[in-house]
């Protein structure tokens, strides 16, 4: 059975033109349309889609305010679409926050260059989301202070393929960073990771959310707001510091350097080949490089597999590496890669890993 | 990427963003009315932003440029970060004229020009009041240009304020276009040359007013007489040369040639003094452009004007590229009409089965039957398939916002737009015709009509003149009428006027009566800027107005009180295609005449007619009728045949006036389609299209204002 879309979109022209471009996909099939958010909440009920997609901008309710109501009433996956500007960061967050699940910009030529790859992408993102139940996720994280709540230690697994919730190892005080990769669902999973931690965690971190150049400034700075530790968008040269997090800014490559007792990070433009900008791996590989052995590696919910070869190498290193269940990931693409490859030491529910990592390093 | 104006996917774009670009004329005008309205600032937003969306869609980044820029503006405008002042507007609606340039282009299968680098300069910097700052601090050197002897000093010169387009911006600006200051400034300039001391205090006074062309002329010598110009006038013109700019080139470059040649030739224009600073790269060209002086304020409201409303030569075929190749139409119409093609058909077998009815009387009372239902059903269907060719009269009126708010502002006239009626349907061939010439009144209205807010004042009027539209139908008809609170006109000084114009004798002047006076403005000739409305973009004069509407088979009917106003009506039939008219003969041929022009029909002994002054009378009610054998214009080898002794006469109106056709038979009203014209015969004047009569022959349309000025003037 395909998966059933609804198109939320103000301007008549979008409507048409991704009806057309979804239902040529035969996995998925567009059920309805809605003008503004009223419709779209109304309809949502009415015609339980698998997936909707959602324009920001509309009259009568935007899209923000829709994705609230509908998530409250009858939730959905439900995809923004929106533009790649600081305003749109902005109010991509805000919907990001109120529930909805991703994002993609709305000017096709964003996602490639290529129209036709653009189209099977933005197809494949649809299904990805829709043919996933759980990604609707009615718990909205709670942007609270960290709690430090005593959890008695699990018992230490060994198994090469830990059963999923299965708690790592304790290995405090072995580790001298912590790095997260995440797409896909990555803007909320971060969110309520590092929430979890505390104001005074002991170790730098550094992040990896695949995202556009416009968007990780204010991805950073509300991660910022949210956090007890402080998060900012990486700048080259910037030094690493416990409790500092920094988030690889989009459309580049960030990579650690250590010279004379200082690791900084080291801002790069992609090379041609490198098709995730910042990608997962090419920190990873780094981190591997620099810190063998020392690290955390967490790999969160998205699609492909951003992160598995990074990862290979830190773990042949001797550095641990945590993946997100599947039952908690917006899509089990880059998580399973990893344990696929049989390279998780744990895999953990997204509202353990906060914990988990504040807990055991 | 290459564009395929056929492509689906791209007209299904145009219609779109066509309707939002119409409501964003209409939306951004009543912006400037209501600035703090959150709503409709969210509208304009979003208009922006999804027609940037479809763009982006196409990959037209050239639109989706000048939409960005548009819509970063209008976001820190709805989040409260800006205010809505009548300068950002300024900066704003030009954004409409490059949207609806970059919309031809679309339709002709072009790629979008990118817009004019000034405008998304000056959008920019409203929208990043922060980032422009430091362009404008260093351009110290341009240091915006003080309007000294500025006629009307604005309260914020462009260049000033920080959120303002940086003087360096100013300067390209105005270097690019090349000298294109706003017929108010020019007239200033006039003024200040005629009596500079008195400059500021006499542009606003005669902003208002038509200067002729003789005393356009008088001015000229007076200029090449003196030989004393000098730039400090034309120094404040440049702060607001931009404004006007962007709105394209006004003249051509062989007219701006001729006129350089001709002040070098004859005047001592003098270099403008180097003092100029920024001002300087401008000043040179300002005294060219005197052209459009009896045109005020021609050049700022051009961009105002649709690509339809352009100069009359360019008129019509601006107008056919405008013309929109598709219409929306109500699902539930197309219904409609597919079930009454349905009992059409129905209609047809009936009729098909009457061949097998053996007895005749039957068979007739079954045809009668028949006939009468394919009376009741093509009716319907003409009338259903009409009305999918009906379009909002809106479509015209849509316009007007912006037409008469950037006229109002720069003639610094105080105007509300009244609209009624903008949901009459009419034909879209009519609402696409009517344009032209509805614009054209309606800024006559604004420039002629309404005063000057102080001259209101003293005559005890609102400081805000108001300026009426409405459309309404009445019966088979629009009636249309455009309304000033305004000076109104004297028929005294239209008489004058026309005696002057050596149009008529003192004498027949003095017989007008107030309503022929006022008729009188649409005589050809009668305007004084009938010559030049081509050059400043002006659309057309009135008897290019009042013949577009004949052609459309409607009629304008003027009245006006002194210092009250004035009232247009115009009167147009709902469609083009069809038309009621009046079938006569002439000896066997059939002809119809427009039943909108016939009066009244009677018959008459010919024998009591007379001649007054050449011309073959019949005293009617007590007045003179002029009378014409349509026989002798019409068929062939009738000249100077004698003249029957009875005859039908039928009574037609030209305008105001009457005369009387003497016809051979009347056969009756007939609703005909109007066919046009072989090209054998196609131009024949007085002919306006041919149709096809119940009897399966064909029927000339005749027209008739083009009839009189065919054979009227001579004698038969």
């Amino acid at each position: 059975m395909p998966v059933r879309v609804l198109i939320v979109d103000d301007s008549g022209f979008f409507r048409r033109r991704m009806t057309e471009m979804l239902n040529a996909d035969p996995r998925l099939e567009v059920v309805g349309t809605a003008n503004d958010g009223a419709q779209a909440v109304e309809q949502v009920s009415k015609l339980r889609p698998d997936v909707v997609t959602m324009d920001i901008e509309m009259p009568v309710m935007d899209g923000i305010a829709a994705t609230r109501r509908i998530m409250a009433t009858t939730p959905t996956p439900i995809l923004m679409f929106s533009s790649l500007t600081t305003d749109g960061a902005k109010a991509t967050l805000d919907a990001l926050d109120a529930g909805a699940v991703d994002y993609l910009p709305k000017k096709f030529e964003d996602i490639s260059r290529d129209q036709d790859e653009a189209k099977r992408q933005l197809c494949e993102r649809v299904y990805a989301i829709g043919s996933n139940k759980r990604a609707a996720r009615p718990q909205r994280p709670a942007p609270a202070a960290p709690t430090a709540a005593a959890r008695p230690a699990a018992a230490p697994a060994a198994a090469v393929r830990p059963a999923n919730g299965t708690m790592p190892p304790a290995r405090r005080g072995q580790y001298r960073l912590v790095a997260i990769g995440t797409s896909t669902g990555g803007p909320v999973a971060l969110q309520q990771v590092l929430t979890k931690l505390p104001g005074n965690f002991p170790l730098p971190l550094v992040l990896i959310q695949h995202m556009p150049g416009s968007f990780t400034p204010a991805f950073a700075q509300r991660l910022n707001q949210q956090c007890a530790i402080e998060v900012r968008e990486a700048k080259d040269g910037d030094e690493l510091k416990p409790g500092l997090a920094l988030l690889a800014p989009g459309g580049k490559q960030m990579v650690l350097d250590q010279r004379a007792g200082r690791t900084t990070v080291r801002i790069t433009e992609s090379e041609p080949g490198q098709n995730y900008k910042p990608s997962v791996d090419v920190t990873f590989t780094s981190v591997a490089r620099i810190f063998p052995g020392q690290a955390l590696a967490v790999v969160l919910t998205g699609m492909g597999a951003d992160g598995r070869e990074g990862a290979r190498l830190m773990k042949q290193g001797g550095s641990s590496v945590w993946a997100q269940d599947e039952a908690s990931c917006v899509v089990y693409g880059m998580p399973a890669a990893i344990v696929d490859a049989g390279l998780a030491d744990a895999v953990l529910p997204l509202s353990d890993i906060g914990m988990a990592i504040s807990q055991r390093v | 990427m290459a564009l395929n104006a056929d492509d689906e996917i791209l007209q299904d774009f145009m219609v779109e963003a066509g309707e939002i670009l119409e409501q964003l004329n209409e939306q951004l005008v009543e912006l400037e009315r209501s600035p703090d309205d959150h709503d409709l600032l969210n509208a304009v937003f979003r208009g922006f932003h999804t027609i940037k969306g479809g763009a982006g869609f196409l990959g037209l980044n050239n639109m989706v440029d000048v939409c960005h820029r548009s819509e970063d503006v209008f976001n820190l405008l709805r989040n409260g970060e800006k205010q809505v002042t009548p300068q950002l507007m300024d900066t704003v609606l030009p954004v409409l004229d490059v949207l609806n340039a970059q919309f031809e282009q679309l339709r002709a299968a072009e790629e979008p020009d990118p817009a004019p680098a000034e405008l998304l300069q000056g959008l920019e910097a409203l929208a990043h009041p922060d980032a422009a700052q430091p362009a404008a601090a260093a351009a110290p050197a341009a240091s915006a240009p003080e309007p000294v002897a500025a006629p009307e000093p604005e309260p914020v010169p462009i260049a000033a304020p920080p959120a303002a387009i940086p003087p360096a911006a100013v300067a390209s600006m105005v270097e690019g276009e090349m000298g294109d200051i706003t017929d108010e400034e020019f007239e200033a300039l006039l003024d200040a040359l005629e009596n500079p001391s008195a400059a500021p205090a006499a542009a606003p006074a005669s902003s208002g007013e038509d200067i002729t062309e003789e005393e356009f002329e008088a001015l000229l010598d007076e200029l090449h007489g003196k030989g004393q110009f000098k730039a400090p006038a034309a120094e404040p013109a440049a702060p607001e040369a931009p404004a006007a700019a962007a709105g394209g080139e006004d003249i051509t470059e062989a007219e701006f040639e001729a006129l350089l040649d001709e002040l070098h030739g004859k005047g001592k224009f003098k270099a403008p003094a180097s003092d100029a600073v920024a001002a300087a790269p401008a000043a040179p060209p300002p005294p060219p452009t005197p052209k459009p002086a009896p045109a005020p304020a021609a050049a700022v409201a051009k961009p105002a004007a649709t690509p339809a409303a352009a100069a009359e030569p360019a008129g019509d075929k601006a107008a056919a590229a405008q013309a929109e190749t598709t219409v929306r139409v109500d699902t539930k119409r197309l219904d409609d009409i597919m079930n009454m093609v349905g009992e059409l058909v129905l209609v047809r077998n009936r009729i098909a089965t009457l061949a097998h009815v053996g007895d005749i009387n039957q068979a007739r009372e079954e045809m009668i039957k028949a006939v009468a239902n394919l009376d009741v059903v093509t009716g319907d269907l003409q009338t259903s398939v009409m009305k999918t060719r009906m379009q909002p009269i809106k479509k015209v009126f849509g316009r007007f916002p912006r037409v008469v708010r950037d006229l109002a502002r720069n003639l610094k006239k105080e105007v509300n737009l009244v609209m009624q009626g903008e949901e009459t349907d009419l034909d879209k061939n009519l609402v696409e015709a009517l344009a032209d010439p509805m614009v054209h009144l309606v800024r006559n209205a604004v420039d002629h009509g309404v005063e000057m807010p102080d001259v209101r004042e003293k005559a005890g009027k609102p400081r805000q003149g108001t300026l009426l539209l409405a459309a309404e139908q009445e019966g088979d008809h629009i009636l249309l009428i455009i309304e000033d609170d305004g000076a109104g006109m004297d028929p005294e000084v239209l008489r004058r006027k026309a005696v002057e114009k050596g149009m008529m004798d003192a004498d027949a002047a003095a017989r007008l009566d107030d309503k022929e006076a006022f008729n009188l403005i649409f005589a050809a000739g009668f305007s004084t800027k009938t010559e030049i409305s081509d050059v400043s973009g002006r659309g057309v004069g009135m008897d290019v107005v009042k013949t577009r509407i004949a052609q459309l088979n409607g009629s304008v009917d003027i009245s006006s009180h002194k210092g009250k106003g004035t009232r247009l009506s115009i009167k147009v039939p709902l469609t083009l295609a069809i038309m009621p008219t009046l079938m006569i003969k002439l000896r066997e041929q059939t002809f119809a005449l427009p039943l909108v022009s016939v009066n009244e029909i009677f018959h008459l002994d010919l024998t009591k007619t007379n001649v007054v002054d050449g011309q073959l009378v019949v005293m009617v009610r007590g007045k003179a009728l002029p009378l014409y054998y349509l026989t002798r214009w019409m068929v062939a080898g009738c000249r100077g045949v004698p003249l029957p002794e009875t005859g039908h006469v039928v009574v037609v109106h030209i305008g105001t006036q009457l005369v009387g056709f003497v016809v051979d038979y009347l056969i009756g009203q007939e609703e005909v389609v109007i066919k046009p014209l072989g090209s054998m015969l196609h131009g024949t004047p007085g002919l306006a299209g041919a149709t096809i009569t119940g009897d399966g022959k064909i029927a000339l349309i005749l027209d008739v204002p083009g009839l009189m000025k065919a054979y009227g003037r001579r004698q038969a």
